[in-house]
């Protein structure tokens, strides 16, 4: 009798764990949430004079194209991926003269600054779901432009 | 008592009685200020037909908020700025269904107007009233929403830069750029002129 | 003319600019004669402009532009005090509304505590604050779920340097 009660409570410890470890394995997926955010310069040469830039992606291509911009070519300039706990923000320098912070709002949104020398220039708050992406863009010198991508990939 | 006293004493009592219901005073109201109304939505849209009906929405307007006037400015003034948010949207949904790309509005504010000459005559003192209010009316329907809106908001309506930002929702800057180039392109247009014989 | 000088003398003329900068203006309109060239060409336009709108006069009579406000002012007010004949549907509707909204609430939170960490497809209301005068355009394309926002501000140099394409890095 006290086998079968110990073999059962056996099991049971087991279940919970398992139970347990599933909730917790879910729970630190949803506490986290994955970012990807690129610095794009957009201008009508075909090259970049700097060889480290290149070419952005054909899926961001795409999506920059279906966008009413005129630039002929799209160069990456620096792609960073970051992670941003519930609730938590994150501060992400895209270039020496600019960057980002990041925070998560309820999980539903973010907000997103604009950082220009050390300073928030411009803020935005709205969903983000995964897939989604949000372009901050500007004019950058000899009719060229700047853009900053920031899409959530987890 | 100087006249304009005595419309405003007046325009405050037709607005208590029309505030309380009594619409032969808002018509008053309506009459007195209705070509004043008009003429900004005209400077604004250049379209006769939607200047119409957006002064009348105006009015329409202005009976349904017209407990919220408490004073603060003169009715008229209050009326203005009715007629000048109806247009201001009118003008948006323009630009939604004309699909305006980045890169026309990029060119808007370009830097033309900085190459213009100066313009040394003085229009009022070339024309007569009548043919410089035509020279003026062709001239406003050249620019472009962007610019005649701020023109007018700022010669019209009065508007500080700071007022004319937070109205057309852009920058202090973007502000004083579209008004330079306005007037820029208003001397070069008012220039235009033939002698007088 | 630079384009800052230009836009400081229409802040000269319009009264905008600071006493201090304004008395800069002032002596640089007694040396300079562009300057007092554009400055002059402001005040004419503006002196052309005065009372313009002043003789722009409603094109309708008074009855008829009044009538068309009246029957407008009327119809909201109808719409507004309208009330709906009672019927059975009626009444059934004043139940079913409030029940199904408790039922839908129900069931949503029912759901929502099935889905921790899941996103749900409902999109709330965009904000956007901007800091000194951005100027900020957005364009919204929902099919392909991607927001641009086009910004005036910083200027030009401020988040790239000159050469972009040798210094962005």
């Amino acid at each position: 009798m006290k086998d079968k009660f110990s073999g059962a409570f056996l099991l049971w410890r087991v279940a919970l764990l398992l139970l347990f470890a599933t909730f917790a394995g879910r729970c630190a997926q949803t506490n986290e949430l994955k970012f990807e955010s690129q610095l794009i310069w957009a201008t009508n040469d075909k090259q970049s004079p700097n060889p480290k830039h290149k070419d952005v992606e054909p899926e961001i291509r795409k999506k920059l194209d279906e966008l009413p911009l005129k630039w002929k070519s799209y160069f990456e300039v620096n792609r960073k991926q970051f992670s941003i706990a519930k609730g938590a923000a994150s501060k992400v320098a895209m270039s020496e003269k600019c960057g980002i912070d990041v925070k998560d709002v309820d999980g539903k949104k973010v907000e997103v600054a604009l950082i220009s020398k050390g300073e928030a220039v411009w803020t935005r708050t709205q969903p983000l779901p995964k897939g989604e992406i949000l372009i901050l863009s500007g004019n950058a010198p000899d009719k060229t432009a700047w853009l900053i991508t920031l899409k959530r990939i987890e | 008592m100087p006249d304009n006293n005595n419309s405003s004493t007046d325009d405050k009592s037709l607005v208590r009685a029309a505030q309380k219901g009594d619409m032969v005073a808002f018509e008053e109201l309506v009459a007195r200020h209705r070509d004043k109304i008009y003429a900004r939505a005209y400077s604004m849209m250049r379209n006769e037909e939607e200047a119409i009906d957006l002064s009348q929405e105006a009015w329409v307007k202005a009976w349904q908020r017209l407990k919220q006037f408490q004073g603060e400015s003169s009715f008229g003034t209050w009326m203005t700025r009715i007629v000048i948010n109806l247009c201001l949207d009118q003008l948006r949904r323009h630009k939604r269904q004309r699909a305006e790309s980045i890169e026309a509005m990029d060119e808007e504010s370009g830097g033309v107007e900085r190459q213009m000459p100066v313009v040394t005559v003085n229009p009022t003192e070339r024309l007569e009233r009548v043919e410089l209010r035509q020279r003026i009316d062709q001239a406003l329907s050249q620019l472009s929403e962007a610019h005649r809106t701020a023109l007018v908001l700022h010669e019209f309506e009065g508007m500080e830069y700071k007022e004319i930002a937070r109205t057309m929702e852009c920058s202090i800057g973007t502000v004083m750029s579209r008004l330079f180039y306005a007037r820029r392109k208003m001397a070069v247009l008012l220039s235009d002129l033939k002698k007088p014989q | 003319m630079k384009q800052e000088l230009q836009l400081k003398l229409q802040a000269y003329v319009d009264g905008e600019l600071p006493d201090h900068e304004a008395g800069e203006v002032s002596e640089l309109l007694a040396q300079d004669t562009e300057v007092r060239g554009l400055v002059s060409e402001l005040k004419n336009t503006r002196a052309a402009l005065a009372g313009f709108e002043a003789d722009i006069k409603l094109p309708e009579n008074r009855e008829f532009y009044w009538s068309k406000i009246e029957r407008e002012i009327q119809r909201f007010e109808k719409a507004e005090t309208a009330v709906s004949p009672v019927s059975i549907f009626a009444a059934w509707r004043r139940f079913l509304i409030p029940a199904s909204a408790i039922a839908a609430l129900v069931m949503g939170v029912l759901m929502v505590g099935r889905q921790v960490g899941h996103e749900g497809a409902h999109r709330g209301p965009e904000t956007e604050t901007t800091f000194a005068d951005s100027g900020a355009f957005t364009y919204r394309d929902y099919a392909s779920g991607m927001t641009l926002v086009w910004l005036s501000y910083p200027a030009e140099n401020d988040l790239l340097e000159t050469n972009p394409g040798n210094r962005l890095d």
